[in-house]
């Protein structure tokens, strides 16, 4: 599909309309200086020079605490589910997150779709913004084919170019955006493109030395190759505070409560964490993975490995870095991943 | 949806985080980047923060008991029927007979305004925090030892030390934003040595690790010391004080050390290799070692340890006191203690009694009241704001019956907590991200909590729950928000003079002293040492050796490091994060006995089965955990399931009074 160009000085414009028609959701630097995605009330909220939020998109798309539906027992099972309906567009997301995206649309669109993510999904369109920089020295997506700039996945794809900004269009929910808007999205050059592509090679090579071996740990976790050794290294460093599962762009792991006031009641979806001890506990009190170690291995099987990599269409790792920055041991994917390939965790 | 920069409830860190809230429900939380403490990482219970709102547990409206059932009644019932019931008590028994605990869960302000009620309103001294048994006032050793009532240094100094210390804790449970900067450390080369007893994970991890026994801090501390200054001659031109120090340590010979505690000669003197080549030093400890046998001499050989200083130019050397709640730092800044006023002012001091006679206009119980445990069995009401302490204190059940035993008992707090089953009153309060205030942790790190959404029902903040009920006694309080009354504290307390509420609003806050109150106090480490070598000494004296018997062959120690946040009121009631933390008690009924796998095998005892515990004091069943992480001989219990247990000797601290759970000679059976 051909490339688009908006003149810089007409962006603000573009998002102007596009928060006409829908909720917009982009980078913004809330008040304790961090950078959220989030509702915008204004184009000159957008954060178009940020690192990486703090979060991926996964809160927006299931939230971590979210009712689902109600119910009540008087003259009958009254069932009402919670549905959010709300039209998004969703600007200026980094391509490690769109790329995330992608992984959940596997997930919870799989044989059973889920219809709370997937009402949201169906109302949103995704904008990526390539990285001509890796916006911190924890980002990887180079070794997982995230990043910096993506070839698939997203409705649009924005690079700041010095002429404006290139508007690739990647589906046709991106298409039939860039034709209602036809009088500021104008045909892109050949140069245009040209340029685009210059500044991804740029762009990957001026990522750091600090990367994951994906590839090879995946051969390995795959042919269960993997010393034991390692899962008791990967337990000793990990405090299990769920921070790498909850910021991890395709983490999906969610709980269930239903929740009793008086004749009715509410049922809640709550994150969850592979890695905590009461994951996989059995009602009888049995836990198939009791051992940290264990539910290590779990965690990053179904990250990397060759059989969860077919199922979802890619591995679940796409490089965001934020596992490195908030683990409290050392116990992230790519040390992790160190620890597979060598035997050893740092 | 809207992001709140606010500081997380519960652990001393003070780390900060976000609340994201959506049409007035908090629905998730997420950790801050910018935050010098969280840097982007939260735990557990952080990240889980926003449970403790839109909680179907959570009070909601006030309780008064009638024929022994709490009802709901409206505030002004209930705002009367306290003020009556603390009222007649006053009257016959007069003041003294009413004891207050303020709560290391509230905010600087609540637990302000509850000093002034206690002390201006009630006119009682008995005020405490049940909490301040995990910290050392009496002895004040770090407020003598370095001039401040807190920790020396901050947490950030841990990324620039070379050596670092961790003694009788266990961060990866306790203090897990202090664990992720030690495993960084270690990363980068730093020396990391652990003392305790358990051999934990990061004991694993650590360059060295000093398996201490029951009762041996202060002996291995000391002999630490005897190397450093005997052996190695440091500090010879110093001080007298340094001299008694010396002179204290003179016979903790590294050898006899070694064949009283078996940790071995070498390894000790290694650790003061390790020390001495150092150029920056942080020293650590939390409540296994303040709530041992022994705190006291070993506190003060720690503050020892931190005057001294190694060889190399400019070096340094920091101690940190690792608080284990939220605002335990505020709790007793703001003077909730029988022994001290707002801001550490002595009681004695007619200046600093005066300066707050006047703000509060009115007269002060100025005398040393009773401590939290001393207030059981002999006050006839009292009134209790978010502290925890039948689970705290050394023995429930002669809490329980405490409780029990009272004439009047109000409790304010958002769960209904274990003591709150039992009041007569029950006040519903605002829970974090549901009021504005400040809280001040480990570090002095003082911190702007922010409201996020509305308390549920008719809670309200603990500050004007406390304001009412005065004012129904006839002393009204002028406060109208939580910024006035920190206005009020930064004006009176001199420890927190220039922490003004525009620097607060910064994300991270400030700590106390600013360099304004810095000047105002003068810091003295030459007492705190020559109070060491007394402890030292005295310590020396005493027999402090704890024999297990050939009827009762292991010694039952309770570690307050291990599993601290089981059973603890918040987290349990939290919606999804209670799982975690009831699961030990779920998987081990009647307790989690942790044994060494040769005292196992010796017993015919394995892991998941129960087994008979015996002491002199009874007999329970537990489940046998068996854990490599155990020393041989002890068989260890969590803190709080060995305060409930009855099966452990209490008895008064010799240096503190206050009460210690022995370690208690028992026998273990397998249950056929």
């Amino acid at each position: 599909m051909t490339a688009r160009m908006v003149p810089h000085s007409r962006v603000d414009e573009f998002v102007a309309r596009l928060m006409e028609a829908a909720e917009v959701i982009a980078p913004r630097r809330v008040e304790g200086g961090d950078v959220f995605y989030g509702p915008i009330s204004s184009p000159a909220e957008v954060a178009w020079d940020y690192g990486t939020a703090v979060e991926p998109l996964k809160r927006l798309l299931v939230p971590q605490r979210e009712t689902v539906l109600r119910f009540s027992v008087n003259e009958g099972i009254h069932v009402a589910a919670e549905m959010d309906e709300r039209e998004r567009v969703f600007l200026g997301v980094r391509c490690c997150d769109v790329t995330g995206v992608t992984v959940f649309d596997a997930l919870y669109g799989g044989d059973i779709p889920d219809p709370y993510y997937m009402s949201r999904r169906q109302r949103s369109i995704l904008i990526a913004l390539t990285c001509q920089q890796p916006p911190n020295d924890t980002c990887f997506c180079v070794c997982c084919e995230a990043g910096p700039f993506l070839t698939k996945g997203y409705d649009q794809q924005w690079t700041s170019l010095p002429d404006g900004m290139l508007v690739e269009i990647g589906s046709d929910r991106g298409l039939t955006l860039a034709r209602a808007h036809d009088d500021l999205l104008l045909p892109a050059e050949p140069d245009h493109l040209a340029a685009r592509y210059r500044l991804a090679r740029e762009a990957e090579t001026k990522f750091s030395d600090f990367r994951s071996y994906i590839a090879a740990a995946m051969r390995k976790l795959t042919m269960n190759e993997v010393l034991p050794e390692v899962w008791e290294q990967a337990a000793d460093r990990c405090l299990e505070c769920g921070g790498c599962t909850f910021l991890c762009p395709t983490c999906s792991c969610f709980t269930v409560t239903d929740r009793w006031e008086g004749p009715q009641g509410l049922r809640e979806r709550h994150w969850d964490a592979c890695l905590f001890r009461c994951y996989a506990r059995e009602a009888s009190g049995h836990n198939p993975r009791a051992e940290l170690g264990d539910r290590m291995h779990a965690r990053f099987f179904h990250k990397i490995s060759h059989q969860w990599a077919q199922r979802n269409g890619r591995q679940a790792c796409v490089g965001c870095g934020r596992c490195v920055m908030t683990c409290l041991g050392w116990a992230h994917t790519p040390a992790v991943t160190e620890g597979i390939r060598r035997g050893v965790i740092p | 949806m809207a992001e709140i920069a606010t500081v997380c409830p519960f652990c001393g860190c003070g780390c900060g985080l976000y609340v994201h809230t959506r049409d007035g429900h908090a629905i998730g939380v997420s950790p801050s980047r910018s935050h010098s403490i969280s840097q982007g990482r939260l735990c557990l219970k952080g990240w889980h923060a926003h449970e403790l709102t839109d909680n179907p547990r959570r009070l909601t409206q006030p309780l008064l008991r009638r024929n022994g059932q709490l009802v709901e009644v409206s505030w002004e019932e209930a705002i009367a029927a306290a003020s009556r019931g603390l009222g007649e008590i006053a009257q016959c028994s007069g003041p003294r007979a009413i004891g207050v605990l303020g709560s290391a869960r509230c905010t600087n302000e609540d637990n302000y305004v509850l000093v002034r009620f206690t002390r201006g309103t009630l006119r009682t001294p008995n005020l405490d925090c049940s909490l301040n048994i995990q910290c050392l006032p009496e002895l004040s050793p770090q407020h003598r030892g370095i001039g401040l009532a807190a920790s020396s240094g901050q947490i950030a100094d841990l990324d620039q030390s070379d050596f670092i210390l961790v003694v009788g804790d266990d961060p990866t449970e306790e203090h897990p934003a202090i664990a992720a900067r030690l495993y960084r450390a270690r990363l980068r080369g730093a020396h990391i040595v652990t003392a305790s007893l358990r051999r934990h994970t990061l004991a694993r991890l650590a360059d060295v690790h000093l398996a201490l026994r029951p009762g041996q801090e202060a002996r291995v501390i000391g002999s630490l010391l005897h190397v450093l200054l005997v052996e190695e001659g440091m500090a010879r031109e110093a001080a007298a004080e340094l001299a008694a120090l010396r002179a204290s340590v003179a016979d903790l010979s590294p050898e006899d050390t070694q064949a009283e505690t078996g940790v071995p000669a070498e390894t000790l003197r290694r650790v003061a290799q390790l020390y001495l080549s150092s150029q920056q030093v942080a020293i650590l400890y939390s409540t296994g070692l303040a709530l041992s046998p022994v705190s006291a001499p070993a506190v003060q050989a720690l503050t020892s340890l931190a005057a001294l200083s190694p060889p190399a130019v400019g070096a340094r050397v920091v101690l940190l006191s690792l608080l284990s709640r939220n605002n335990l730092q505020g709790c007793r800044d703001m003077g909730v203690a029988p022994e001290f006023l707002p801001g550490y002012g002595q009681l004695n001091d007619d200046a600093a009694v005066q300066r707050l006679a006047q703000a509060w206009q009115c007269e002060l119980a100025r005398e040393r009241g009773l401590r939290a445990w001393e207030m059981l069995g002999r006050v006839e009401g009292m009134y209790v704001m978010g502290d925890d302490v039948i689970r705290s204190l050394p023995d429930m059940a002669r809490t329980r019956a405490a409780l029990e035993g009272l004439k009047f008992l109000v409790v304010q707090d958002i769960f209904l907590s274990p003591a709150a089953s039992l009041a007569h009153v029950v006040l519903p309060a605002a829970a974090f991200a549901e009021r504005d205030g400040t809280s001040t942790s480990l570090e002095r790190r003082v911190q702007l909590i922010r409201r996020a959404v509305s308390p549920p029902g008719q809670a309200r903040e603990d500050w004007r729950i406390i304001a009412d009920l005065s004012g129904a006694m006839g002393q009204p309080f002028p406060y109208r928000n939580a910024r006035q009354i920190f206005e009020e504290i930064a004006d009176l307390l001199p420890i927190y003079a220039g922490v003004f509420y525009a620097s607060l609003e910064v994300h991270g806050g400030i700590r106390w002293p600013t360099l304004e109150a810095r000047e105002a106090q003068p810091g003295s480490l030459s007492s705190g040492v020559t109070d060491a070598a007394e402890a030292l000494t005295r310590a020396a004296a005493r027999d402090t050796k704890m024999k297990a018997s050939e009827q009762y062959p292991l010694l039952l120690t309770a570690d307050p490091t291990l599993r601290p946040w089981d059973g603890e009121v918040t987290v349990c009631q939290a919606l999804t994060l209670w799982e975690e933390f009831t699961v030990v008690d779920r998987d081990y009924p009647g307790g989690m006995l942790c044994l060494h796998p040769e005292d196992a095998r010796r017993g015919g005892l394995r892991g998941g089965r129960d087994a008979r515990v015996a002491s002199t004091k009874g007999e329970r069943q537990m489940r046998v955990r068996v854990s490599d992480e155990v020393p041989e001989g002890i068989a260890i219990l969590p803190y709080a399931q060995a305060a409930g247990s009855g099966l452990m000797e209490v008895s008064a601290h010799p240096d503190t009074g206050r009460p210690v759970l022995m370690p208690t000679p028992v026998s273990v059976a397998p249950v056929q």
